[in-house]
C-alpha cells in the first residue's frame, strides 16, 4: 500500500485538533466574530437613516466581528506551520512525508477547509443575530432571500478560508511565528483598516480599492459602490494574491533545507 | 544499506561535509563517530533529503529515499527527541506521524508498548523527562517497522539503566539484519554497541574500519624489559611498531599486551613491565585531534 495525500489529510487533522489550544481558541473566534459583530450591528443600526441607501444590513452585521476575528484567523494559520518549526517537528514530518509539496499541500487543504468551516458558522451566526439586533433597533433587516445577501454571507465565510491560507503561506515563508504573524497583521488589519486614514489621499482610496483583503471584502456587501470593485472581482483579486503567496510558498519550501 | 557517494555539503564558505563516501551494511551496528562539529548531523540530513547536497548522492535499498511510496517502511529515525509539540499527548504525536504513511492505531499502541511509554501514552508529551522523550523519538523511528535506522546521538542524557535498553535495541535491530546507523561523539559509547565505525572530522572520512580491527590499532602498550636491543626487532617482526619512551622503556603500538608477552617468551626476554596505556578513547582522539572544530585553549 502506498502512502497517499488522503494519509497526510488525515494526519495534519490530528495534528490540529491534538495541540489543545487550536479548538477552543477557533471556537471563541467564531464567538468573537458573532458578539463583537451583534454590538456593532446594534450600533449601526442607531445610525441607519443618517446612512440612507448606504446602509448595509448584511455587512455592518459582520464586518465589525471579522475585524477581530481575521487576527486570531491568520495566527492560527500561521501557525500551522511555524509551529512545526519552532518545535523541530517539520524534521520529522518531512522525514515521514518526504515529499515536501504533499506536506505542504496537505497543510493548505486541512486548515483552509478547518477556516471555510468555522469561517461559514461565524459569519451565518453574527448575520443571523446581527439581524435580530438591528430589527430590534428599529432598523429595516435583511433577509437571506433578498438579492445578494446570501452571496455576502456565504462570501464571508470563504474570506475567513483566504485569510487563514495567507497565515499559512506567510508562516512557511517567514518560519517564524512572531515574524508571520506581524506581517499577517500588517497586510490584512493595518494597512487595509488604519492605512488609509494616514495615508495621502490617492494612496489611500487605491489601498481601500485594490488591497488584496479590501478588494476581497466586496464580496460580503451588499450594497455597491461604484468606485470599489464588484463582489466576485474583488474576490477573485484576494483569492490570486493568496494563490501566488502559496506558490511562492511551495516553491521556497520545496528548494530549501528543512 | 545505505551507500553515501562523494556527498558534500556546504555552508556559506564552510564545508560541513567534504566528499564523504561509504557504506553502511545491514546485519550489523554502525557507529558513526566524530567531534562536534564533524558533520553528523548533517550527513544524516542529507541521508533523509532533509538538506540537499551540493555535491554527490545517497541511496537507501539501492533508490533515493525522497521519491518512496512508503517512507517509514524504508527509514525510521530519531534526529532530536525534542523536536515535538509539547502539549500534544505521546499517543497523538506517534499518530499524526502514523497517518501519514497509513499505520493503524493498533500500532502506535505496539510501539508505546515496546518503548515502555504505555502507562503515560495520554500524558503530554513536553512533561516528559530527557529519557522517556528519547524513548519517544526511539517509538517514532520504529513505527514504521523499516528496514533502515538512524540514530542521532540517542544516548545523550540517558541514565545507565537507558542506556543499556537502547544498546540492546540496537543490537537486537541489527539481529534482524536491519542496517542501523547509530551517531556519538563518544568513543566508549560505541566500542559497546558497535560492530563497524565510519569516522569522520571536519566533515572528511578519517575511518571505515570493523571495531576489532579499531580496537588492535588503537592499543599501546608501555613496555620495559631486561634486553630490550633483543626484544625490540622481534616486536617489530611481530607487527608491532616502536617508539621510545622514558627512563629506557619503549611504546609498543599495533601489538595486544598478550602478543607482546608471547614474543618475549620466545625470545628468551623477561619482561618487567607490560602497561596498556591508551583507552580507545585516546585512539580516537588521537584519529580525530587534527579535525576538532573546537578546542579549549590551555590557559
Amino acid at each position: 500500500m502506498t502512502a497517499n495525500i488522503a494519509d497526510t489529510v488525515r494526519s495534519e487533522w490530528t495534528k490540529f485538533r491534538s495541540i489543545p489550544s487550536n479548538v477552543p481558541i477557533l471556537l471563541a473566534t467564531v464567538a468573537v466574530m458573532v458578539g463583537a459583530g451583534a454590538l456593532t450591528a446594534n450600533g449601526a443600526s442607531k445610525n441607519y437613516q443618517a446612512a440612507g441607501a448606504a446602509f448595509d444590513a448584511t455587512y455592518v452585521s459582520m464586518y465589525g466581528g471579522f475585524l477581530f476575528a481575521q487576527i486570531s484567523v491568520g495566527a492560527l494559520g500561521v501557525l500551522v506551520v511555524t509551529s512545526e518549526y519552532a518545535t523541530g517537528m517539520i524534521r520529522t514530518s518531512l522525514t515521514v512525508v518526504p515529499r515536501r509539496g504533499r506536506l505542504l499541500a496537505a497543510k493548505v487543504w486541512t486548515f483552509g477547509v478547518i477556516a471555510l468551516v468555522m469561517g461559514e458558522v461565524a459569519a451565518f451566526g453574527s448575520f443571523f443575530l446581527g439581524q435580530t439586533m438591528i430589527g430590534a433597533a428599529g432598523a429595516p433587516a435583511a433577509e437571506l432571500g433578498q438579492p445578494g445577501v446570501l452571496r455576502a454571507v456565504v462570501g464571508m465565510g470563504l474570506i475567513w478560508a483566504l485569510v487563514g491560507l495567507i497565515g499559512v503561506a506567510l508562516g512557511c515563508l517567514l518560519r517564524d511565528t512572531m515574524a508571520a504573524t506581524t506581517v499577517v497583521v500588517a497586510v490584512n488589519f493595518i494597512i487595509p483598516i488604519i492605512g488609509p486614514r494616514l495615508m495621502p489621499a490617492a494612496v489611500g482610496d487605491w489601498v481601500t480599492t485594490y488591497w488584496p483583503i479590501s478588494a476581497g471584502l466586496q464580496v460580503t456587501t451588499t450594497v455597491h459602490h461604484a468606485e470599489r470593485l464588484a463582489p466576485w472581482t474583488g474576490l477573485g483579486l484576494m483569492t490570486a494574491f493568496t494563490a501566488v503567496l502559496l506558490m511562492v510558498a511551495f516553491a521556497v519550501f520545496r528548494s530549501r533545507d528543512a | 544499506m545505505i551507500r553515501i557517494d562523494g556527498l558534500t555539503k556546504r555552508f556559506g564558505d564552510r564545508t560541513a561535509v567534504d566528499d564523504l563516501t561509504f557504506t553502511v551494511e545491514p546485519g550489523r551496528v554502525t557507529g558513526f563517530l566524530g567531534p562536534n562539529g564533524a558533520g553528523k548531523s548533517t550527513t544524516m540530513r542529507m541521508i533523509l533529503g532533509l538538506d540537499k547536497p551540493n555535491a554527490g548522492s545517497v541511496t537507501i535499498n539501492g533508490h533515493g529515499y525522497v521519491g518512496t511510496a512508503r517512507p517509514m517502511r524504508e527509514v525510521g529515525a530519531l534526529l532530536d527527541a525534542r523536536a515535538l509539540h509539547s502539549g500534544r499527548t505521546a499517543r497523538n504525536h506517534l499518530l499524526c506521524l502514523a497517518q501519514t504513511n497509513g499505520i493503524r492505531g493498533k500500532r502506535v499502541d505496539e510501539v508505546l508498548d515496546l518503548v515502555g511509554l504505555e502507562s503515560v501514552a495520554r500524558k503530554r508529551a513536553g512533561s516528559f523527562s530527557l529519557g522517556m522523550g528519547q524513548r519517544l523519538g526511539i517509538a517514532v523511528a520504529l513505527l514504521g517497522d523499516p528496514k533502515v535506522l538512524l540514530f542521532d546521538e540517542p544516548v545523550n542524557g540517558l541514565d545507565p539503566e537507558g542506556i543499556k535498553w537502547i544498546r540492546e535495541l540496537m543490537r537486537g535491530l541489527a539481529g534482524e539484519d536491519r542496517t542501523v546507523l547509530v551517531s556519538s561523539h563518544l568513543m566508549s559509547e560505541m566500542a559497546q554497541t558497535a560492530d563497524h565505525l565510519i569516522v569522520i572530522g571536519k566533515g572528511k572520512l578519517i575511518a571505515d574500519i570493523g571495531i576489532s580491527e579499531f580496537v588492535r590499532q588503537g592499543s599501546n602498550v608501555l613496555v620495559r624489559a631486561d634486553s630490550q636491543d633483543q626484544l625490540a626487532p622481534r616486536l617489530i617482526e611481530a607487527g608491532g611498531s616502536i617508539q621510545q619512551g622514558i627512563d629506557g622503556s619503549f611504546i609498543v603500538t599495533g601489538l595486544e599486551p598478550r602478543q607482546i608477552g608471547e614474543t618475549a617468551l620466545a625470545a628468551g626476554v623477561v619482561l618487567t613491565e607490560l602497561t596498556p596505556q591508551r583507552s580507545l578513547e585516546q585512539a580516537y582522539m588521537d584519529l580525530t585531534r587534527d579535525s576538532v572544530e573546537f578546542h579549549a585553549s590551555a590557559a
